[in-house]
């Protein structure tokens, strides 16, 4: 019998050869991942009579109708809805970067100004300059009706990536009943830093126990609609702020007689934070005041249905929010009359931040011909009109001033409606939120350092220059965010 | 013998690459069983090594370069390992996490142990069904709808907690929007979710417990607290160590009720390090540094677990 035990496969040797199996398919992993190969030069040219599905990130309620519109013509066209919902942009955003990053691309997204320059930057996002100059004859009409600001705001280093469908700028709500309760008069377009808050003092009210039973500010701690507002109007921004060159071909076209279009650029550039700017520190000390004085309750996060319950029940005098929270005190009770917005007070101007938001094409999307004209389509005056956002009840700002009528707000309210497109019309320089492609990590930092410095952990100034330096090292972290690769 | 020299004489004019195995010779027979046993032994295995193992080396080579998914990955080295260390986001986000832990595990511990000796008591067995499933219940719960339902309840301004709390005289408490009540809510909130666990641990624990010895407690004199120091925590304490063991682990991986209740905030006084892997990696794309502070993180459990192991030594009795 023999005694030898040749190729024993000893525990040992097993787990050994599991553990190198383990290695090269982590190193495996680890390889660059190589794109799938696209159908053709361009796979969105394909032929009519070939069906062709659209991979789009919407709501689908609010989409549904214009889906149908667009299919009644274009019946080789299918759509498949990807809804992304999040607390945030931010969150939607990293929700739509992970789905990208998992090879999921889409055909068409919808980016607010929070995510134009992030998906743009990253280049998942076509630049559409092409198909404007295509179709310009086509497009005149919209860019007729829409502000050359909204348009600016799509744009990354002199090209255009989204054609706005809604924006919001930040004005000032106001609960008329609070305000005639507290003896104060409703607020006028010229009012100011201290008639607001001879407002917002006078219609805090406190109850025997010393406990707020109504508050005449608050706001909701996040990028948009925050303080950014108060930082604007004392003439100053989180970012150091330019235009970046380019986008004659757009304004030359489209703004040729459009005096609000004049030295418009391609875009914006955010090139560097000034978060401690005196008057950056000067309005954050101005809003701990009104929450050391009771005047506006601690700051929350999120996206502002709280601040929604305190001003439908009374217990909220103003809050900045934009044409959307029309819709939504509407939904939520309050008639029409009930309450009011105006802009915001001129502190040192009465420049306004705003936000805007539309469709964008994935870069490596597959249908990407099929996806700009449904684009097209969507931004045409009908399918605007019948755009869940907008009809029945408007939900959000439409970017065409010709939908922003009297018939519009007549059942829900605001009455001083007119307010939101005068906010572009009367003050021009009026400009997006900061948002460069490092927004995500910009407003977690802008967020974290507010909150420290309203509840009382540091003083403003401490908290801006935290905020500086920490912004500093996110600057430094990404250099060339603005130098366009060919 | 001669049918085996046969057998390998056939051997060596066919060479048999299963030879080793097929041989009918004891040691073929016990290769057999060896390679039977390890082809059960396969699927675990590779499933541990290509979900759990894998994973770990991926993230641990992951964190040596840096990669935003878009473009190629760059090898960066130690870079961000230095920049943990030096980044306050991080080091506030483990910190917090090991403040949770000490706390939330303490008290899940405790609490668990406790409800689970009063359910031990002399007490109708409806009323005992009825307490255990209520403690249990919770733990059904999503973490998610936990977090969003307790976020309303503990607002300052509009929360039931607060309203009842000022009918009792009580002045509004800032749950979520002061830095050291926010984490204690969310403490409180994991430990409405947690304990009825703990408690189910405790229960199997106690009922292990051989009568004999609480009668030879009883005989002794061993009563109250007397008995409870020296007979009942030793026995059960091979449970206590298993609710702190998996306590530690999933405390230091807490990520829902902080990230929904107060997204990390007041500024970063519930972040967690869990939160600042998820922000870094998923919202920041910055999948190197991401997984720098998972490694970190993976780490510092392996080294916890492994001292609460070492240390059981000296106060888990096993019967």
């Amino acid at each position: 019998m023999s005694t030898q035990q040749p190729n024993r496969l000893s525990r040992r040797d097993f787990l050994r050869w599991s553990g190198a199996t383990a290695a090269v398919l982590a190193v495996a992993a680890c390889a660059p991942s190589t794109p799938a190969p696209q159908s053709g030069a361009d796979a969105g040219a394909a032929p009519s009579a070939e069906k062709i599905v659209l991979r789009m990130q919407v709501n689908p309620e609010q989409e549904k109708p214009v889906v149908d519109m667009y299919r009644a013509i274009n019946p080789n066209v299918d759509f498949e809805f990807v809804s992304v919902t999040g607390i945030d942009h931010e969150e939607v955003a990293a929700k739509i970067l992970t789905l990208v990053a998992s090879g999921q691309a889409l055909d068409l997204g919808y980016a607010a100004t929070e995510a134009t320059q992030l998906y743009a930057g990253q280049k998942l996002a076509a630049p559409i300059d092409e198909w404007v100059k295509r179709d310009a004859a086509e497009l005149q009409e919209y860019f007729a009706d829409v502000h050359p600001s909204l348009i600016q705001a799509m744009m990354w280093e002199g090209s255009l990536y989204q054609l706005p469908i809604d924006f919001n700028a930040a004005n000032m709500y106001y609960n008329v009943a609070v305000l005639q309760e507290a003896g104060v008069e409703a607020p006028k377009t010229d009012w100011t830093k201290d008639d607001f808050y001879n407002i917002a003092k006078a219609a805090t009210k406190k109850n025997a126990s010393g406990a707020t039973e109504t508050y005449g500010y608050a706001w909701t701690n996040r990028l948009w609609g925050g303080w950014m507002p108060w930082i604007f109007v004392n003439d100053s921004n989180l970012l150091v702020e330019e235009e970046a060159p380019g986008g004659e071909w757009l304004w030359g076209q489209f703004y040729a007689d459009d005096p609000a279009a004049q030295g418009r650029g391609g875009g914006w550039r955010w090139t560097a934070p000034k978060a401690n700017d005196p008057a950056n520190v000067e309005a954050l000390e101005f809003l701990v005041q009104l929450h050391e004085e009771g005047i506006t309750p601690a700051i929350e996060l999120g996206g502002g249905d709280t601040l929604q319950g305190f001003f439908t029940t009374g217990k909220l005098a103003m809050t900045p929010a934009g044409g959307f929270w029309a819709g939504g005190l509407n939904n939520a009770g309050m008639p029409n009359g009930s309450f009011d917005v105006q802009l915001m007070p001129k502190w040192k101007n009465q420049r306004h931040q705003f936000g805007t938001a539309g469709q964008w094409i994935f870069a490596d999307g597959k249908n990407k011909d099929a996806a700009w004209d449904y684009m097209k389509f969507r931004i045409s005056k009908d399918a605007m009109m019948a755009n869940g956002m907008f009809n029945p009840v408007t939900l959000t700002t439409p970017t065409r001033r010709s939908m922003l009528t009297a018939e519009r707000f007549a059942e829900t309210g605001p009455a001083n409606w007119q307010v939101f497109y005068a906010t572009l019309d009367d003050h021009p320089d009026t400009a997006p939120i900061p948002a460069p492609p490092v927004s995500n990590p910009m407003t977690a930092t802008f967020v974290a350092y507010t909150s420290r410095a309203m509840n009382g952990e540091m003083t403003p100034q401490a908290a801006l220059d935290g905020m500086q330096k920490d912004l500093e090292d996110l600057y430094a972290r990404t250099p060339n965010m603005y130098t366009r690769s060919s | 013998m001669s049918s085996t020299a046969t057998t390998n004489q056939g051997a060596h004019k066919s060479p048999n690459p299963f030879s080793w195995l097929t041989e009918n010779t004891l040691h073929g027979m016990a290769r057999r069983k060896a390679l039977l046993g390890y082809l059960f032994l396969a699927p675990t295995i590779l499933g541990i090594l290509i979900f759990t193992a894998g994973p770990v080396i991926f993230s641990f080579v992951l964190s040596l370069f840096r990669w935003n998914v878009f473009s190629p990955p760059e090898w960066i080295g130690a870079v961000n390992y230095t920049r943990m260390f030096t980044d306050s986001r991080a080091l506030t986000g483990f910190w917090n996490s090991f403040v949770f832990v000490l706390f939330a595990v303490a008290l899940q511990v405790a609490l668990g142990l406790l409800l689970a000796m009063i359910l031990q008591t002399r007490m109708p067995m409806w009323l005992r069904y009825t307490y255990r499933t209520s403690f249990l219940l919770p733990m059904l719960m999503s973490g998610a709808a936990t977090a969003i339902v307790l976020g309303y309840m503990l607002h300052k301004e509009f929360g039931a907690v607060n309203y009842y709390l000022g009918l009792l005289g009580i002045p509004q408490i800032p749950w979520l929007t002061q830095p050291g009540w926010a984490m204690v809510s969310v403490i409180m909130s994991y430990l409405w979710l947690a304990t009825g666990f703990t408690m189910i641990l405790f229960i199997g624990g106690l009922n292990n417990i051989s009568a004999e010895i609480l009668d030879a407690a009883d005989v002794d004199g061993a009563q109250g607290l007397t008995r409870f120091w020296h007979i009942t925590l030793p026995l059960v304490s091979p449970t206590l160590l298993f609710a702190a063991v998996t306590g530690v682990i999933g405390g230091l991986q807490v990520f829902d009720l902080p990230y929904i209740m107060t997204r990390g905030g007041p500024g970063d006084s519930t972040r967690t390090a869990v939160m600042v892997m998820y922000e870094s990696a998923f919202k920041n794309m910055e999948i190197g540094y991401g997984s720098t502070i998972a490694v970190v993180l993976f780490l510092i459990i392996l080294a916890v677990t492994a001292g609460q192991f070492g240390l059981s030594k000296r106060w888990v009795f096993y019967q």
